[in-house]
């Protein structure tokens, strides 16, 4: 019995140490050599400084990624030299006029003259210079191209995301997209160009009317996808606002698509142009633009020896677009921050 | 599964019939059959109601009018064996042909043609409720007595639904229209055989007003057993022509095959003509033409050179010939309505005055904006037009219209004359600066995009005349109406100062013509001029051609007083006549020269008399045919004046 | 689920007529020239009644109600310019059904080759040549960067010269279905293999994905069940969508090789101002497209069942 009251004591008295311990650290750690303790530390504040800063950045890393790519900057070159030659293109000594007629010496006009040392990309069927025409064609082209893609990326993805992420205009977005994807839009830029006059204005309205339709209709696919994984969802339950997360957890998510959209877009504008004149219902040909000029192409194509008239803008549009694709591409890629380790 | 199963029968069914057809195709032999593309499609297959050029290139081989042309344009028997008119031109009496069968597709007789079916026809176009676009053949040019009273009661019925309003939807007043009654239109059936039209006024070119699409004939008892259903596919149409509609699918094919019963046989020499349907025609045919899948292509002026020049086709391309129908002028706007960006209120002031629109009219190097088009200078001249009314188009007392006196010169000469054109430019300057005119004066010049080349044309133009006038003198601003619309969104609404108009001829005399430049026309507003000289010009224009059209009794003294009104026009550059239309060029293996010819209705498109060669002719056999062709109809028109 | 998707239908018929109602008032505006082929000689008289008989004088309102009475007749109405007269459905009869024979076999032909190309592409990024993923590039720049309209009559004029078939489309003989469909099947190939290696290659750089390969998962195990499973959703969006719109047809490919089916009805219809016509296909275009993006939004839902439209769970919105 006395063994046992003296264990009984004994764990009593451990018990009542461990609940004393635990009640006031103090006495927890009172029996720990000094060594194993902790100490108040200094406040030094050059430490604090270095601490605040990170020498990584986003976008910093990001076109370093992009940079390191040579393929990319080779095409990134590409553009920026296309670019700027077709603006000064006319500012070049002996420079043709792209709406001029030529005339031989006796007065004929000199039509579907093959390239040649005075018309570098040869003639067209009433005798206009294929060099200047092209290069303002892709100005023109170009210039659609831009606006368009711009108004499509930004309302494309303001919808998109509004479209993806907010349930209660769920409803409201899906109608809007049906609507405006079902009123045919050559109804609609038949009657524009009736109303304005075919023109470069009309068609970017045209084309901006439409354009923003799939990329808005991507993005919240893709919102869709994301919006409901356990992270947003923690988010949400910290009472994070809706802007911040679309801008801080949804967008980032999605810089390397929309990147590559972007990308995309302004081929896709200059094709929904060439798409237009092929229906007849695009830029009139006193205006040079690619479509203009790839449809007159088109035309003669069956004829070999007079296919230049089509290689030539053809190729333009081409290598605009390789690049465009290429660059896009590569930016995504270096867009994605778990690539930029 | 599904998808194997689908291909397999696919498989199965092709081969099966590639092994029926491979044994079809060719051509030689006794059977001949054309085969061509065509890349507008029919819209409908009534040719009551059809107004549309695409529509007839059926109906002209499938139904046979009461007279027809022969290969020089003169007018010839047909479904009418004879006829005769009373001493004012008023009454045309009519002997039909016996024993002409109508039949189905298949070619089975299914009942005669009378005199009724006539009959039949004019009540059905007079009837607004079946929106006829020919019905207007009945009351312009010759009149049928009682056909405008119909069509205005009938519409009347439509518009005020049976009489029971009294507004239209724009809350104007409908004004009542006394009941007519279609039986009191003037074409009667006095039996069987004997068809009689009774004319408002004389005519004497009716007979050329019969080859219009309205006056076929159509049986009543089918009209009545198909009812709406009329017409709709080829088997709810009965044939009379020279070839029945044997398949029709839309956008895929057409096959026209011989009549069997045809009461003319031995003059359809083409059995079959099949025409596939290629919505890009004309940028395929020429290959498909190369690899003898086709017999006919157009030659576009851009395939041309590389045509010529290649050995294995250069003696298969050659012309056509220019067709005459339709008129090509430069208008200019007397009352002009465009935005004030283009100064209209200054171009009202030039387009007044006589010099600058001589400067205009010489300065226009017509030949050069044809070229765009016609890149041979001498086709291009051949379908230069020195007047609105096309030489060759009419002849009276042996005489082509365009020869008699007041237009001999005009027809002879050319207006294209750099040097006039800037001393009409000096003159005008002076005069127009006194008026308080600004220079450069601009010239809005709109074009249609859908109308192939005439955006290039424009181009070729503003630079041609700009060059010669200078451009301190005019600035032509070309510009791209829209295509669809165009006439109401420009012409009409007077949205042009100085624009390339066209008008196509509906019956064979120069009245025709002066349509487009009468009162309250929509063409170049002249009569809305306030301009006292251009005003004396319209009424003493107007005066002459009323004068002219109540002559009937003698032709000679008609086309003089029509071709002096016209000189008119002319030497007061009111208008600047410019060409013909042109149909480009083609290689073919049938021989369009020795069709009907007619520069109007529907005689162009038949291929009646037509046979099928075995190559296509040269550009030099093509020109000496032609030549020979022209030279044997003025023989054959001074033959038949006598 | 259910309750979604008859919300979903109800809204769309309430589209639909917004649609209808639009397109009317588009068409209104449209030139009355137009309904004319020979305006310059057309009367007053016969203006009014062809412009009484379309419709166009009633106030707007009277004729949407007029037609959507006669559509739920189950009646598209008769055909005023494109075959006048003729019964829109027969139109439509026949030519869909050779548009939706080509279209299924090439969208089929794109699913098979595009996204074992993608797929290709994808595993080939982390290897040492990157065979499949340059092979693929080229493909993909070369069918891009040439516009629609230029390598479909490039196919068509090489193609025919090469293998020796005819230009033109012919119902019975299976050789001039080759080309068409090859044409039609391209650009759906590119686009597919682009998605999905882009999709792929984000995929297979996520975490979980190293964990798999750091944990020694076989690569073939990682890309099928884990890298392709996740891309794939974004593209199952628009599979039900390509499948219903091979019933519009292809306006290039079948202007080219003369195939008598749907491409280009609507924009011819337009151009020629065949009222009824136009309104016919919007609608039935209508149909199909919201159809379209309601099934691939359910279709998105059961590839990835994280994905909810019910909006019940954990959604504070």
């Amino acid at each position: 019995m006395n063994y046992r009251d003296h264990k009984t004591r004994q764990l009593d008295s451990v018990l009542s140490e461990e609940l004393r311990k635990s009640c006031d650290p103090y006495e927890a750690y009172r029996d720990l050599p000094e060594d194993e303790l902790f100490q108040p530390a200094q406040f030094d504040s050059s430490a604090a400084e270095r601490r605040g800063y990170s020498n990584y950045s986003y976008w910093g890393a990001t076109l370093q990624a992009f940079f390191k790519n040579r393929i990319a900057v080779f095409f990134l070159a590409v553009i920026v030299v296309t670019l700027v030659f077709t603006y000064i293109q006319p500012l070049l000594p002996d420079q043709k006029d792209p709406k001029t007629i030529y005339n031989d010496a006796s007065g004929i006009q000199i039509i579907n003259r093959s390239p040649d040392s005075e018309f570098w990309f040869g003639t067209n069927s009433i005798g206009q210079d294929l060099w200047a025409r092209t290069w303002a064609g892709t100005r023109t082209s170009l210039g659609i191209g831009f606006a368009v893609a711009c108004f499509e990326a930004l309302v494309g993805t303001l919808v998109g995301v509004l479209w993806g992420y907010v349930r209660k205009l769920d409803a409201f977005f899906t109608e809007l997209y049906n609507i405006f994807d079902n009123v045919p839009q050559t109804l609609v830029l038949i009657l524009i160009s009736y109303i304005m006059n075919p023109g470069v204005g009309t068609i970017i309205f045209a084309l901006c009317l439409t354009g923003w339709l799939d990329m808005a209709r991507f993005i919240r696919n893709q919102i869709v996808i994301i919006r409901d994984r356990d992270y947003n969802l923690a988010s949400r339950c910290l009472g994070t606002s809706t802007a911040r997360i679309v801008t801080k957890n949804l967008l980032p998510y999605l810089v390397s698509v929309i990147t590559l959209r972007m990308a995309l877009a302004i081929p896709s504008a200059i094709g929904n142009e060439v798409f237009v004149t092929y229906i007849g219902i695009g830029l009139p040909t006193d205006i040079p633009s690619l479509g203009n000029l790839v449809q007159a192409g088109r035309l003669v194509m069956s004829q070999p020896s007079l296919r230049y008239q089509l290689l030539f803008p053809t190729a333009v549009l081409a290598v605009i677009t390789i690049s465009l694709y290429i660059v896009g591409n590569s930016f995504a890629d270096a867009a994605d921050p778990r690539n930029h380790v | 599964m599904k998808k194997r199963r689908l291909m397999a029968t696919v498989l199965t069914a092709a081969t099966a019939v590639s092994m029926l057809s491979g044994c079809g195709s060719s051509s030689g032999g006794s059977s001949s059959t054309y085969r061509m593309l065509y890349s507008g499609e029919v819209n409908t297959l009534n040719y009551l109601t059809t107004d549309n050029a695409v529509d007839t290139e059926i109906s002209a081989n499938v139904e046979d009018s009461l007279v027809e042309y022969d290969q020089y344009g003169n007018i010839k028997p047909c479904l009418a064996e004879s006829w005769s008119s009373n001493d004012d031109m008023t009454v045309w009496t009519f002997k039909i042909r016996q024993g002409v069968k109508w039949v189905d597709k298949d070619g089975k007789a299914v009942s005669d043609v009378t005199a009724n079916d006539w009959v039949t026809s004019a009540q059905y176009v007079n009837d607004a409720a079946h929106e006829s676009g020919t019905q207007y053949m009945y009351s312009t040019g010759a009149v049928v007595k009682g056909a405008q009273e119909y069509y205005d009661y009938t519409a009347y019925m439509i518009a005020s639904e049976n009489g029971t309003k009294t507004k239209d939807a724009d809350g104007n007043d409908l004004t009542p229209v006394s009941e007519a009654k279609a039986e009191d239109i003037g074409v009667t059936a006095t039996d069987d055989y004997t068809l009689v039209y009774t004319l408002e006024q004389p005519c004497s070119f009716f007979l050329s007003v019969l080859s219009y699409a309205s006056y076929l004939p159509v049986n009543k008892d089918f009209l009545d057993q198909q009812g709406d259903n009329f017409a709709m596919d080829n088997d709810s149409l009965l044939y009379c022509g020279a070839y029945t509609l044997k398949t029709y699918s839309p956008q895929e094919k057409h096959v026209l095959k011989k009549n069997p019963l045809y009461w003319d046989k031995d003059n359809v020499k083409i059995d079959e003509i099949d025409s596939t349907y290629n919505a890009e025609a004309s940028s395929v045919e020429a290959s498909m033409y190369k690899s003898g899948q086709i017999d006919r292509a157009s030659i576009s002026a851009d395939l041309l050179n590389s045509w010529l020049q290649d050995a294995s086709t250069k003696d298969q391309v050659h012309g056509t010939r220019p067709n005459n129908s339709y008129s090509y002028f430069y208008a200019f706007n007397f009352d002009p309505e465009f935005d004030a960006q283009y100064e209209p209120d200054n171009w009202k002031i030039a387009v007044n005055n006589l010099n600058f629109r001589k400067a205009m009219m010489a300065a226009l190097d017509r030949i050069k904006a044809i070229t765009v088009s016609e890149p041979e200078e001498e086709n291009a001249k051949a379908v230069l037009n020195n007047t609105v009314t096309p030489a060759a188009f009419t002849t009276a007392a042996g005489k082509d219209y365009t020869q008699y006196d007041a237009l001999k010169d005009i027809t002879a000469g050319d207006s294209f004359d750099a040097d006039a054109a800037v001393k009409y430019r000096d003159a005008a300057k002076t005069e127009l600066t006194a008026a308080g005119c600004t220079f450069p004066i601009k010239v809005l010049m709109p074009y249609n995009p859908s109308v192939t080349n005439w955006d290039k044309e424009c181009q070729v133009v503003e630079q041609q005349m700009e060059g010669v006038l200078g451009t301190d003198f005019i600035d032509i601003i070309v510009e791209a109406g829209p295509d669809t619309g165009f006439l109401s969104a420009v012409r009409r609404s007077g949205k042009y100062a100085f624009m390339k108009c066209n008008w196509g001829a509906d019956y064979a005399d120069p009245q025709t013509w002066t349509e487009p430049f009468t009162a309250d026309n929509n063409y170049n507003f002249w009569d809305k001029s306030t301009d006292e000289n251009t005003q004396k010009l319209f009424t003493e224009w107007s005066g002459k051609v009323a004068d002219a059209s109540a002559i009937y009794n003698d032709d000679e003294k008609r086309f003089t007083d029509f071709s002096e009104a016209e000189a008119l026009l002319i030497s007061n550059a009111i208008i600047v006549p410019f060409s013909i239309s042109d149909n480009g060029y083609e290689v073919s293996k049938i021989n369009s020269l020795e069709g009907e010819y007619a520069p109007y209705g529907m005689a162009l498109q038949r291929y009646k008399f037509q046979s099928l060669k075995d190559k296509s002719m040269s550009m030099d056999e093509f020109n000496k045919a032609l030549q020979e062709w022209k030279d044997a109809r003025t023989k054959s028109i001074a033959e038949s004046s006598k | 689920m259910a309750k979604y998707i008859v919300k979903r239908v109800l809204h769309s018929m309430i589209t639909l007529c917004i649609v209808i109602f639009i397109v009317l008032a588009l068409l209104r505006q449209m030139p009355i020239e137009g309904y004319f082929s020979n305006f310059d000689k057309v009367s007053k008289a016969q203006i009014a009644v062809t412009l009484k008989k379309l419709g166009l004088q009633d106030p707007l309102f009277v004729q949407v109600g007029h037609y959507m009475l006669q559509l739920l007749h189950g009646n598209f109405g008769r055909s005023i310019k494109y075959r006048e007269g003729y019964s829109i459905a027969k139109i439509i009869a026949q030519k869909a059904p050779i548009s939706i024979e080509i279209g299924l076999i090439s969208v089929g032909l794109a699913l098979l080759v595009g996204l074992p190309l993608g797929i290709a592409m994808a595993n080939s990024v982390k290897t040492k040549w990157k065979f499949w993923d340059r092979f693929g590039t080229v493909l993909i720049v070369i069918v891009e960067a040439v516009p629609s309209a230029v390598y479909h009559l490039l196919i068509q004029l090489y193609g025919s010269e090469l293998f020796g078939v005819s230009m033109l489309f012919s119902r019975d003989d299976i050789t001039t279905w080759l080309l068409p469909i090859f044409s039609l099947s391209l650009g759906n190939i590119v686009y597919y293999a682009m998605w999905l290696r882009r999709f792929m290659v984000d995929e297979s750089n996520k975490d979980y994905i190293r964990l798999a390969r750091a944990k020694g998962v076989p690569s073939k195990q990682i890309s099928r069940s884990h890298v392709f499973r996740n891309a794939i959703v974004p593209l199952v969006q628009y599979i039900p969508n390509s499948i219903l719109f091979t019933l519009m047809g292809s306006l290039y490919v079948e202007s080219l090789y003369s195939i008598p089916g749907m491409g280009g009805l609507l924009v011819q219809a337009i151009k020629i101002q065949d009222n009824t016509l136009v309104e016919a296909l919007v609608v039935l275009y209508s149909i199909i497209s919201v159809a379209g993006l309601l099934l691939g939004d359910l279709l998105m839902a059961v590839f990835d069942p994280r994905i909810s439209f019910t909006g019940k769970e954990g959604s504070r919105r």
